[in-house]
């Protein structure tokens, strides 16, 4: 089989780590962008031309009409082709603590796609930065274990670590920031889940039949399940229900991520997302109606959908969802460019 | 310009308004760092090349001050005790007051600086200082406004004496005194017995960013002119201003200083760029804390949407230019959540009470005087139980010297038969000074 670069379009070797033809690294990593991307202009100001530019104000607010100003992070879409993912700040949350990472690469059996989800915990401090950092560094180390044929499981495991020790990082006199993970490899034999906390993973099944959680909370909710103390219902409305009881942090040094290995029957997508998303359609069967079929052939579109239902759904919380094919499909659009 | 010691800007608000709710309000705590490089207290200090600070003491001289002699005897007594708590090289004199202004201490009508020498020198010449003539507080303020120009201090207070009401000027002659001193220098007034008026000193105490209250016996004037000057000399950085940014469509409805007393500074705004006003503070001791009340009206948006209401900042001033030495910022978010939105914040709810206290002792005496017994009663009532709730025990005793308590959680009081005007002079005086939330 032959890929094609993402950049340039010409074929490539998969054992290779960059391309013969312009030289790109053959595994873009796309990450949700910090607070400090791009250049902020307040959206309510810069709309009347006949004023002069608004500065804005260390602390992120309009220095004419005060307003916070919404960050390049409020709403990030992202696209590589074999996965996409959008995220969103939500209605109620003054900032968005959730990122994602995506990133595709070719490995000895073939092309994978690579997914993180971090929420950071908004109780802990400096939660964005600390979302972020744990993306950033998770990633790194998937995509180099996948892209040298490495175990998927126990590179998820040292994917997950590496996350919570750039996290642990920016523990301060404040205290020590925190974040739930989720992590998917999604290659042509099987989907391998890594995760802490209560964002999760769930596959999609293309002929609706087998649609199903791949991941379990690590929640109060869940253990009262778990110990047929209430009912999923009676548990969800609890006001524990959210509190979590594995994260990635400088205060949980040892988190022991829960890892699981997956082999689809039949074509589908995975899906990996935040509490924001799943608060308001928890079932994968749902899910996946809602998703599907859209995100076998257009994950992004499938992604904005998704957000945009938990948005119009109250977006309580911050939102985030990424959709990853199976098996994956090297995009033919990127060859085009 | 020297490094100034920095504040401490604490804000106290619920930042969350219900849907198209417009009104943000907070308690500002505002703290100055207890060290750092204050400026010298005088040309003499150990830092050297500072302009310092400056006492002025200006003492009544009317006739009335010689019925009884003990009144113009113990004033001689506590300006002495003040002049003798002078810190070396502090600047200083001492004026006579009745329809002029006389310089008693320089004669020239100058300022001398403190050592053994001047201030043995001063309480020689003072000990002449005789009651005799009218009293036109005017002309003791002007007096005052050009001997503090005889000097280099930045750091310029005075403390002004009087038995009696503005007797021999127009109170627009007064106005016009106290307009022209306003930001050159600050006053503590005082009134010994109890024939001058509140009122009247509380206008000059205001507007000169001092204190007013009563001292009935003549005998206690030389330990509260000690205080005074003690007081004065503590302070070491002059001219702070208050600076509130806001953004543009948002008004502020009111600043005030709500502790330790309270004083509306909203009237006090002098406009400082295109979005901010400054209200003055005057000067401030070395970890002095002082909070107040800051209310904005901001448009309403959307669910979700976070603003900027103000920045509230702390702002150096002088020749040299101006120095920003510490802010906080006061913000407004819009919740559908009711539990947040209708929070009140401790500072906020408890200085709002505060005021009402100070609103209602003013307006309570007022009718009394003026034979309302019924509403008297009430508004009397209600600063009872308001300085239970909070804890006032100052503002409680002297209540309990104008009416009699029944019960005090429900304000339930009778008016007393008779009153001593003493007591009655000294609720008013003291019914703006406030207590800090009770912590924990």
């Amino acid at each position: 089989m032959t890929y094609r670069c993402p950049s340039c379009g010409q074929p490539f070797d998969a054992a290779d780590g960059f391309c013969e033809t312009c030289g790109s690294p053959l595994a873009p990593a796309a990450v949700s962008p910090g607070a400090d991307a791009g250049v902020l202009e307040c959206p309510v100001c810069s709309a009347d031309d006949s004023a002069a530019p608004a500065g804005v104000s260390a602390e992120g607010y309009c220095e004419s009409c005060g307003r916070k100003v919404p960050t390049v992070r409020d709403h990030v879409e992202l696209d590589i082709g074999v996965a996409a993912g959008v995220t969103d700040r939500g209605l109620r949350h003054s900032r968005n603590e959730d990122a994602m990472a995506l990133a595709c690469t070719v490995g000895p059996s073939g092309p994978a796609a690579v997914a993180v989800v971090c929420d950071g915990v908004s109780s802990a401090p400096r939660a964005d930065e600390a979302s972020l950092v744990a993306v950033r560094a998770a990633v790194r180390v998937l995509l180099a274990a996948v892209r040298s044929g490495d175990d998927p499981a126990a590179a998820s495991v040292t994917a997950a670590l590496a996350g919570g020790r750039a996290l642990a990082d920016l523990a301060g006199p404040a205290g020590a920031p925190a974040a739930t993970y989720a992590s998917a490899v999604v290659d042509e034999a099987a989907v391998t889940v890594c995760w802490l906390g209560d964002s999760r993973v769930y596959w999609l099944a293309a002929d609706g039949s087998d649609s199903r959680f791949l991941t379990t909370d690590d929640s109060l909710a869940e253990e009262l399940v778990a110990s047929r103390l209430a009912s999923v219902e009676e548990a969800m409305a609890s006001p524990q229900a959210h509190v979590i009881t594995r994260w990635l942090g400088a205060d949980m040094p040892d988190p022991e991520p829960h890892v699981a290995r997956f082999e689809p029957a039949g074509p589908g997508v995975v899906l990996v997302c935040s509490d924001g998303l799943w608060n308001y359609r928890p079932e994968p069967a749902d899910l996946a109606a809602m998703a599907l079929p859209a995100a076998q052939a257009d994950p992004l579109a499938a992604a904005v959908t998704l957000v945009k239902f938990a948005v119009d759904a109250g977006g309580a919380d911050n939102i985030t969802a990424v959709l990853a094919p199976f098996p994956p499909v090297w995009p033919e659009s990127l060859s085009r460019r | 310009m020297p490094s100034l010691p920095g504040f401490t800007v604490d804000i106290d608000q619920n930042p969350y308004l219900p849907v198209g709710g417009r009104d943000v309000s907070a308690v500002v705590t505002v703290t100055a760092d207890a060290s750092g490089d204050m400026p010298s207290p005088g040309p003499g200090g150990p830092a050297g090349g500072s302009e310092g600070s400056a006492e002025i003491i200006i003492v009544d001289c009317s006739g009335s001050m010689d019925h009884p002699t003990s009144k113009i005897r113990e004033a001689r007594a506590a300006t002495a005790a003040a002049v003798d708590v002078l810190t070396d090289g502090t600047w200083f004199a001492v004026v006579a007051g009745t329809t002029e202004a006389w310089a008693v201490y320089p004669t020239d009508g100058t300022m001398a600086v403190a050592d053994d020498v001047t201030r043995a020198e001063a309480k020689r010449v003072l000990r002449e200082m005789q009651a005799n003539g009218g009293t036109a507080i005017g002309q003791w303020l002007r007096g005052a406004y050009q001997i503090f120009q005889s000097c280099p201090a930045t750091l310029r207070h005075a403390i002004l004496l009087t038995d009696g009401k503005n007797q021999h000027e127009s109170p627009e002659e007064l106005a016009a005194a106290i307009g022209l001193c306003e930001g050159v220098f600050r006053c503590d007034c005082r009134g010994v017995g109890t024939d001058w008026e509140v009122k009247e000193m509380r206008k000059i105490s205001t507007a000169l960013l001092g204190t007013v209250d009563i001292v009935p016996d003549p005998a206690g004037l030389a330990a509260d002119f000690e205080e005074m000057t003690r007081g004065a000399m503590s302070k070491q950085l002059p001219d702070v201003l208050l600076r509130v940014w806001t953004p543009q469509q948002v008004t502020v409805r009111f600043v005030k200083q709500v502790a330790p007393a309270i004083d509306d500074l909203t009237g006090r705004r002098v406009t400082s760029g295109a979005q901010a006003g400054d209200y003055p503070t005057g000067a401030w001791a070395p970890g002095e804390s002082r909070d107040y009340h800051v209310g904005v009206q901001v448009n309403a948006a959307s669910i979700g949407a976070e603003m900027l209401a103000a920045r509230v900042s702390l702002v150096a001033s002088s020749a040299d230019g101006q120095q920003v030495l510490g802010q906080g910022l006061i913000k407004a978010t819009w919740t559908e959540d009711e539990a947040l939105s209708t929070r009140i914040s401790p500072g906020v709810a408890h200085y709002t009470g505060q005021a009402e206290l100070a609103a209602v002792i003013q307006e309570g005496l007022e009718a009394r005087q003026q034979g309302d017994e019924a509403t008297a009663t009430s508004k009397l009532g209600r600063a009872v139980a308001l300085a239970h709730q909070a804890g006032n025990e100052d503002t409680a005793r002297l209540l309990a010297k104008v009416v009699d308590v029944v019960d005090e959680a429900t304000g339930t009081v009778r008016l007393k038969k008779k009153v001593e005007a003493a007591d009655e002079m000294a609720l008013d005086t003291r019914s703006t000074k406030t207590v800090r939330v009770k912590k924990g």
